[in-house]
Order: structure tokens, then sequence, then C-alpha cells
């Protein structure tokens, strides 16, 4: 039997892209808002804007063409699995659903960017506001809404800030693959991240959400319909942790080059596992929490009202189980950094190899035991809080293994002080401080006290800000000449660091001491007592943000305005991903490289290339 | 055979590949949807225990249809026995494509039960935390076990000659993973949502 | 924990300097490698024994804190404390004579309902120095959490539950109340400076006062209980 038309390739023909998809987004909102308000069970608008979020994703993400491989397939035809033909070059693929992993690491990385920005702009209202102790500046309401925006806004990007950009650009050129293992769950992954900022970004249109990014119920159930933004705005970001976990593990364990071996894994790669572990674990647990949450809000259930057979108790622990797996989500990726650049710049093997990965992993395994520790003067279990309080200070110990090969590395060796380098040495003392507040937070008695104030606010604010977002800033400017083939201004960078460093410090450091002195988080009105302290936080604050704009500037100067192309290999660093030329190939190896070598051996009189670029001979494999 | 000459050399090459990648894949989307089922196996313990205002399972309740829960726990076993059964023989033979069709009508029959049984509950959602909880994991249940049969179709138009199914193998047998996941699922909400309360 | 932490930081902070600043590349420099040294088994192994001994002590210490119920003072302002409080767990016998208190919570304030007194509800908070007080904190909407600074308690309040902890005044004073968890649109002004530690002769004048005031208020509540539920649900509703 002749099947010949069925053995062709054949496409949808279907103009896919970013008009589409807003096109087909609109439709489906406003599909889906008449389909719940006219068939939902209870007459209330939440049912009609859940379902119209879900059905402008929904059409969002068959108009960028998401649809045509399923349904071909379904349809029986042939389909090209890996999309080679979608191999393009040009400016245009950064705005079409690309499945080359370069392509969606360069549209991450600008996506994230630009989320920051908004972020950041939050940050600064939310500041102004607090010029005054009474909120006469921005109206009480506008300021809770500002609250719930900024803290999401930042949740969404600190999940995907290194990952994103660094974990899907850099983690197939570290391991020697010529691909992603699920190319098309990796541009599920990014595309997930717009549709979900512009739904949150959506909840002002609704007055905004009173909850924070904690979204305690039963407040979230009283809250108005911006509420329902918080809701599909997570499960989205939820199932892009869950899509770029299944990925990027699939592709460590599955697609090594041959001859790296576990101990000859990049430390940064290792990094991205512990992530994508806790990404793939946790954010179950949150989608079902929050589908509890929009069943609540919709269907009238009960999951989170006392009143009803439900408990807010659930919620707590059902959030904070995903939510502390969540903060090593943000900071796992930035010790790989840190440490990664440690050994590149100290020129010297990274000191206690295995010790930083049984670091990363006792973290991961001790992340997933503490998370009442947010719940200690909540009334859950007071019986079981001496354990809570002995795993947290546990999370200690792996993460002092961090700071022991950090700085192992750079005891006597020669380290070159580059701006990469100097966000890292400005991560560690960060860092520090973020850890050191947080055993008192661990600590039930003085926790009594700290709870729920301006310190814990602070702490975190040290460990994400001042850790994650230290390390996102090292890796722009390490990776950046590798991502774009242009340098960064460097004397502009050692500008933005000693701004950002002071800055940030003369930030949060005063909000510590507000924390001390009975200042909650999250309050419109304060103490008129610590208003001195407060304007000084909002002005140091500001500096803070401008220094984010002169990173901005830099990066725009750099890459488009100004550009120097960077020579190859400007770190002159071992590591696999710098010994391929730039612009990186189309698939980036011309065959699966032979690992020879690991990527620290600095030093060594015989040190080994790390890899035999010309690959196995005779060998096709991962092709 | 001639067939196989319609696969290009890159195609045979990443279909080897694809074995390691497919199964490994599988298994972490099963322990992340395992998460997603823990909590709500959690939510319905707590709430059970909890049992706040003495609403869990408030007097006069009407319980789910036990008759309706079993037909649909024994659909699902026969969709999913069907496949497992079919992994055994050859995508090309008459061995798979039988009982592969067979797990695709039964697992259809499945959404549609459910769905009758989620239209006459007897009980209102504003009911209690059992009626919450019902709804919620038979809901995830029967959503997810209808975009498994949706996958199922896709196999099952792809097994022909110069389909993908018969090149790559390992998505087949890595399939029936998660049918296997999703019975056992079945099983655990048949016994806590039926029997238990 | 102090005492502690500030060696820990000051220890890593003075490496990280010292190897930045004595180990750096200098200017016009060659980029040479640093030694080839993988790593010291016996500092790995020093490392790990000290971090781990310093965490197991910092919880012991916690966790002795938490159970033998020594003052959870307020930290970084034990001048301002006028009182000690602990928390529900601790194995301190509840003696009869703890006066019992219920902070009930709803947005946007707290009130009060003295079970020992009539279960009168008073709108702020005066309590007899000297005397152990039981809290009984629930709330009547959402999560709130009652946080007394200058007694150094502070517990959340739900709905539905009845979350218990002990504090004794040890000097009369003025302490300020407010809400520590996000709670809606007022959150920020849910604060209350009126609260006073009292002799206990003040103290039985101020009750017996509110007991006047809120006498035919009180007849409008319902009879006390640890937590308020409407009622309960059945079939039908």
């Amino acid at each position: 039997m002749a099947v010949a038309d069925l053995t062709t390739e054949r496409r949808l023909s279907i103009p896919t892209g970013i008009p589409t998809g807003v096109l087909l987004a609109i439709t489906g909102y406003f599909a889906g808002v008449w389909l719940g308000n006219e068939f939902g069970l209870f007459d209330d608008q939440n049912t009609g804007i859940i379902l119209g979020y879900v059905f402008a994703t929904a059409g969002f993400l068959i108009g960028m063409g998401f649809l045509n491989h399923p349904l071909g397939r379904l349809l029986g035809w042939r389909l090209d699995p890996l999309g080679e033909a979608d191999i393009e070059v040009g400016l245009g693929r950064y705005f079409r659903l690309s499945l080359d992993h370069k392509v969606i690491g360069i549209q991450y990385l600008v996506t994230i960017l630009t989320m920051l920005f908004f972020g950041g702009v939050g940050a600064m209202v939310i500041r102004t506001s607090l010029l005054s102790p009474t909120p006469t500046i921005v109206p009480a309401g506008n300021y809770l809404s500002v609250v719930g925006l900024h803290s999401v806004m930042m949740i969404f990007i600190t999940s995907a800030a290194i990952v994103g950009p660094f974990g899907n650009y850099l983690v197939p050129l570290m391991i020697g693959s010529r691909r992603m293992a699920f190319p098309r769950l990796e541009a599920l992954s990014f595309w997930l991240v717009p549709p979900a900022a512009v739904i949150l970004g959506a909840a002002t249109f609704w007055g905004g959400f009173p909850t924070g990014w904690t979204g305690y119920a039963p407040l979230s159930e009283q809250a108005g319909q911006g509420m329902d933004s918080y809701i599909v705005g997570f499960i989205l970001i939820g199932l892009a942790l869950i899509t770029s976990g299944v990925n990027m593990l699939a592709t460590i364990i599955a697609l090594r080059a041959p001859g790296l071996t576990w101990a000859r894994l990049p430390i940064f790669v290792w990094g991205i596992l512990c992530t994508s572990i806790l990404g793939l674990l946790a954010a179950p647990v949150l989608a079902a929490a929050l589908v509890m949450l929009a069943l609540d809000r919709s269907a009238q259930t009960s999951f989170f009202l006392a009143s009803n057979g439900g408990s807010n108790y659930l919620w707590e622990n059902l959030f904070w189980f995903f939510g502390h797996p969540e903060v090593y989500i943000f900071i796992l990726p930035a010790f790989g950094i840190v440490m990664e650049l440690a050994a590149h710049f100290a020129r010297r093997p990274l000191f206690g190899y295995r010790v930083g990965v049984v670091g990363l992993f006792g973290v991961t395994l001790l992340s997933w035991f503490v998370w009442q520790h947010h719940l200690f003067v909540s009334g859950i279990a007071p019986v079981l809080r001496p354990f809570y309080m002995l795993s947290t200070e546990l999370i200690s110990v792996p993460t002092g293994f961090i700071f022991l090969v950090v700085l192992g590395t750079l005891w006597r060796s020669r380290v070159w002080l580059t701006v990469p380098m100097l966000f890292c040495l400005g991560f560690l003392f960060n860092f520090l401080i973020g850890g050191i507040t947080g055993v008192y937070l661990s600590d039930v008695p003085t926790d009594v006290t700290l709870h729920g104030s301006y310190f814990s606010m602070a702490h975190f604010h040290y460990t994400i800000m001042g850790g994650e977002i230290f390390a996102f800033a090292a890796a722009i400017y390490y990776w950046f000449p590798r991502m774009t083939g242009k340098m960064l201004n460097q004397t502009l960078g050692r500008i933005h660091f000693w701004w950002m460093f002071i800055a940030f410090n003369s930030t949060f450091f005063p909000l510590l001491i507000a924390g001390l002195l009975d200042m909650p988080r999250r309050v419109s009105a304060y103490n008129p007592g610590l208003q001195f302290l407060n304007q000084w936080v909002t002005f140091s604050a500001y500096l803070l943000f401008s220094s984010m704009i002169l990173f901005a500037a830099n990066i725009i100067y750099s890459w488009f305005i100004q550009p120097v192309p960077a020579v190859a290999n400007p770190w002159r660093a071992r590591s696999l991903e710098w010994q391929i030329p730039t612009p990186v190939p189309a698939r980036n190896f011309e065959r699966v490289p032979l690992i020879l070598a690991g990527p620290y051996d600095y030093g060594l009189p015989n040190a080994k290339p790390v890899a035999d670029l010309r690959g196995l001979v005779g060998a096709t494999g991962g092709s | 055979m001639a067939a196989e000459t319609r696969y290009s050399a890159a195609e045979a090459a990443l279909a080897a590949l694809d074995v390691r990648i497919a199964s490994v894949g599988m298994w972490l989307f099963l322990a992340a949807n395992a998460f997603y089922y823990a909590a709500w196996y959690f939510a319905f313990f707590y709430l059970k225990a909890l049992n706040n205002n003495g609403a869990w399972m408030i007097s006069g309740l009407t319980r789910p249809s036990r008759a309706y829960g079993t037909i649909v726990l024994l659909l699902a076993l026969v969709s999913a026995g069907a496949y497992a059964l079919a992994t055994r023989a050859p995508v090309r033979t008459l061995l798979w494509r039988l009982p592969a069709v067979a797990a695709l009508v039964v697992g259809l029959g499945v959404v549609l039960f459910q769905a009758y049984e989620m239209w006459h509950l007897g009980f209102g959602l504003t009911q209690g935390g059992f009626p919450s909880v019902f709804v919620g994991l038979t809901g995830s249940w029967v959503v997810e076990w209808a975009a498994a049969t949706f996958w199922l179709a896709t196999i099952i138009s792809q097994a022909r000659v110069g389909g993908d199914t018969i090149l790559r193998a390992a998505p087949v047998a890595a399939f029936a993973n998660l049918l296997g996941f999703l019975a056992v699922v079945g099983i655990l909400n048949w016994i806590l949502l039926y029997f238990l309360p | 924990m102090t005492a502690l932490a500030i060696p820990v930081f000051t220890g890593v902070v003075v490496l990280v300097l010292y190897s930045a600043i004595f180990f750096r590349r200098r200017a016009g420099e060659p980029l040479y490698d640093g030694p080839p040294v993988y790593g010291g088994a016996r500092l790995q192994l020093t490392w790990i024994v000290v971090s781990f001994v310093l965490v197991l002590v910092l919880a012991l210490l916690g966790i002795t804190t938490l159970v033998s119920s020594q003052a959870a003072q307020a930290v970084g302002a034990s001048g301002r404390a006028i009182g000690s409080g602990s928390e529900t767990g601790s194995p301190i016998k509840e003696t009869n004579n703890e006066l019992q208190v219920q902070v009930i919570a709803q947005q946007w304030y707290f009130t009060y309902r003295f079970p020992d007194y009539g279960g009168v509800e008073t709108t702020h908070l005066e309590l007899p120095v000297g005397v152990p007080v039981e809290f009984h904190v629930t709330s009547l909407d959402i999560i709130h959490s009652w946080w007394a600074y200058e007694l150094g308690v502070k517990a959340d309040a739900n709905p539905g539950v009845d979350n218990q902890f002990h504090a004794t005044p040890q000097r009369t004073g003025s302490f300020t109340v407010r809400c520590a968890e996000l709670c809606g649109i007022w959150h920020g002004e849910m604060a209350d400076t009126e609260g006073r530690v009292v002799s206990g002769s003040d103290f039985n004048s101020w009750i017996k006062q509110q007991q006047a005031t809120f006498a035919e208020i009180g007849k409008s509540l319902p009879s006390y209980a640890p937590s308020y539920f409407p009622e309960p649900l059945t079939k039908g509703t």
C-alpha cells in the first residue's frame, strides 16, 4: 500500500505568531467570561473571569502554534518531531514559537528583565507611600494591591530568573548536547510566562488583590475579582516550573555527552538539577492548593472556610509546603553560579567539589521538612515546633558547605576581580546576612517577636534580592558575551556593582531594625516614631532602583547602541560552553563532543582539554 | 522491509535516544503528578480530621453513589489493563491494535460516565468539606484522564506504516505507565471517596 | 544567639575581604592559574563538624527556651519589654489562678472577653501586674495575628480556632497591640496603643467599670465559647 502522501511533511496552514495569539487570547477571554456567566453554578463573576483567563491563555498558546503539532499528530500526519525545519535565523525567531534552546534563553532573558522593571516600579510606589506614616500619598487600598502585584510579580521573576535564561541557554552547551530532551515543553515553559504576567497585571482592572504573595485564605476568598488573576497567573507559573523541571532533568540525566560523568558535571548544572527537582515536585502542590482556592471562589466549595467544614490551616500547610522549597528554587541556581564563577576567576580547581554537590542536595532534601517554620505562631501543632526549629537550623549546615567551597577556592589563589566576580563577592556578603537573620527567624522564641515583621521582610530580600538577583547580575555579566557575542561595558559594570551593593544594604539593613522596633509587614500606616528610618530607606530604595536603571542602560548600550564584539572566550575559562564558536552554531556542536576532563582543572601541568569537539569517532548519537 | 526506508537516518538515531528520554521524562512527570494527588489526599485527611463546625460530612448528606463510582473505576481498570496488554505485542500487529483501540473506547467511557456522575451528585457543592474534596479530587482525575485519552488517540492514529508510533516505540511504552498511574489514583479515590467517610 | 552570629559573620567577611584584597590579580599581572588543590579533607571535615555543632547548640538553646517557657523577650528592645510570654506546647502547668482572656479579632480591631468576669467584652485591654494570663486568640472572619510587642507575645487569630498562649506582665506600663498578619485594607491601622498593665486594685476597678459600660451590649452577645461559628450545616441549607 503506497501511502506516499502520509509520509510527506505536512503542517497546518494557520498563520501562527504573536498577532494570532493575541487575537485568540482576546476571543478566548470573552468566550470564557460569557460561558462562566451564563452557565456558572453560582451568580458571581469569578467563574467567568477564571474561565476567561484560562481560555485566553489557551487561545494565546494555540495562536502561537502549540496546537499544530499535537493536532497534526492526532490527524496522523508525519511531523518533524524536533522541529528541525523551525531552526531559522534572523530577528523574527525571537518573536515566534521557537524550539531552539538558545532562542528560548534569550526570550526568557528579555522577558525577565522587562518584568523586573515593572516589579521594581511597584517597589518604588510602596516605598514612596511609606514616606508618610499614614496612607496619604497612596490610598490604603491601592497600596495593598501594589504590595500584592510587586510581590507576586517578583516571585514569578525569581522562579525563572536563572533557570529560564541561563539554564535553557547553557545547560545543553555545558553538558555537550545538541538538543534539549523536550524542546516543546521547554518552549511551553517560556510561553506560559508572558500570559501569567499579563494576567497578573490585569488584576489592576479589578482593584488588585489584598493578600500579598501568600494568598492566605479566607482573606483571598473575601477578596474581589483581582484575586482570580493571582490564582490563574500562579497556576501558569506552576505549570512552567513543572514543564521546565521535566525538561531540564531529563536533559541532564539522559543527554550528557559521552565522558561527562557525574563527577565532571559543572557545578552550575548541579544547581539547575537541584532546583529543577524542587520545582518539579513543589509546584504541583501549589497547583492543587490554587485549584481548591479557585473552586472555593467560583463553585462555592469550602476548602478553606472553617464554618463550612474547611480550614485556613489547609491553605497555610499546602502553600508553605510549596512555598519553602520555592525559596530554594530561587537560591540553588544562584549557589551554582557563585561556585562556578569562583573556580573560573580564582583559576584553580573548585575546592571541595563533592562537598558543594552534597551541600546542594542537602538543601534540596531538607527544604521539604521545614515549611511549618512559617507557622510557628499560627497555632498549628505547637508540639512539632522543636522539630521544625531543628530542621530549619540544620539547613544552615549544607548552606555553609557552599561558603566553604567558595572560600576554599578563593584562598591563596589569584582572584581575577572582574565585574561578575564582584557580584559573587557581593552575593556572599548579602547572603551571609540573609542566612544569619534566617537563624533568628527559625528560633521560636525570637520568631515570636520577629514573625510577620519587617525583620522577616528584610531577611528574605537579603536572600532573594541580595542573593539571587546579585547572582543573576553576575551571570549576565559573565555569560552575556556567550549569549550575544557582545561584551557588557566593564566600567559601567563596576559602577553598577558598587552603586547597587551600597544602595541595597542601605535599603534593607535599616529594615531589619524597623522589624526589631515592632513594624509589621505590609502596612500602609505605621508607628510615626519610625518615620525617619522609613524615609532613609525610601531614599536608599530610589538609589537602588536607579542602579538597576544603570544596569538596564548598560545592557541596552552594549547590546544595541555601541556593541563591542567579544573575543572568543573572554574570561579564558576552561568549561565546555566557552569552547565553541560565537555565535553558537545552530545545533551547538557539529558532533557530540567527547568529554576528557573536568571543567575546573586549572593549574594542572598536564591538564587535558575539557573535551574533544570532534566527538567519538563513528558515533552519531544524539544528533 | 520497505516500511523502514520511510524513515531518515536522523529519525532513526533520534528514536534510539528517545527510549531513555521518554522513560525518564514520564517518570519525572509521574513524580510531579504524585505530589499533586498527595496534596489532595492531604486535604482529604486533614479536613476529615479537623471536622470544623461538624461540617466535614453534614447530617443527612446524600453520599455519592457507589454504583457509579465502581463503574467508573472498573472502566478505568479495563482501559489501563487493555493498554498494558497491548504493549506486550509489536505495534504493527493486530494484537497491539485491538486492545489499544479497546483501551481508547473504554477510556472515553470513563470520561462520559464520570461526567454523568458529576451532574447527578445528589449533594450541593456548598455542603461542607467532603463535597468539596469529592468534586476537586474526582474532577482533577477525570480531566487528566481525558487528556490521557487524547494522547492515546494520537498514539493509535500514528500506529500505522510510516507513522510515529512504530518508529518511536518508547513513548508508547511510557504511556502505559501514565494509564497505570491514573488507574492507581482511581483505586485510591474509590476507596477514600466511596467507602472511607 | 547574637554571640554566635557575630563571630561567624565577621569571620566569613574577613575571609572574603582578605582573599579579595591580598589574593587578587593586580593590574597588569599576567593571568595565571592558582594551585591545583582540590580540597583538603581535614579542613572540610573541620568545617562540617564545627558548623554542625554550632547549629545543634543553637537548636538546643532554642528548644530549651521554648519548653522551659523562659522569657520570650522582645529581642532588640528589651528596654521596652514589660512582660514575658510563652506559647502553647510548653509543659508549664496551667494553674487555676491564671487570668483567662479571650482575644477576638475581626476586621479591623481586637476585642477582649473575660470569662472570669461574666464574659464581659471590652474594646481595650488592661492586665493586672504579676498575674499570669492565659490568652485564647480566635477570629470571627479571616486570619489576624495578635501582637503585643512589649509583652513578648504574638499569636495568630484563626476563625474557628482557640490559639492559646501564656504571659506574665512583670511591671506596670503601657503596651501596643498590632495586627501582624495581613488582613485587608486597614491592616496597618489595626493597632491599639491603649494597652495597660496596672496594679491589681486598678484592674479590679477597671473591670467593674467595663462591666457597667458594656452591660447592655453584653446581653446581645453569644455566650462565651472557645470559638464562634454560625449554626452547623444541615442538608438543605
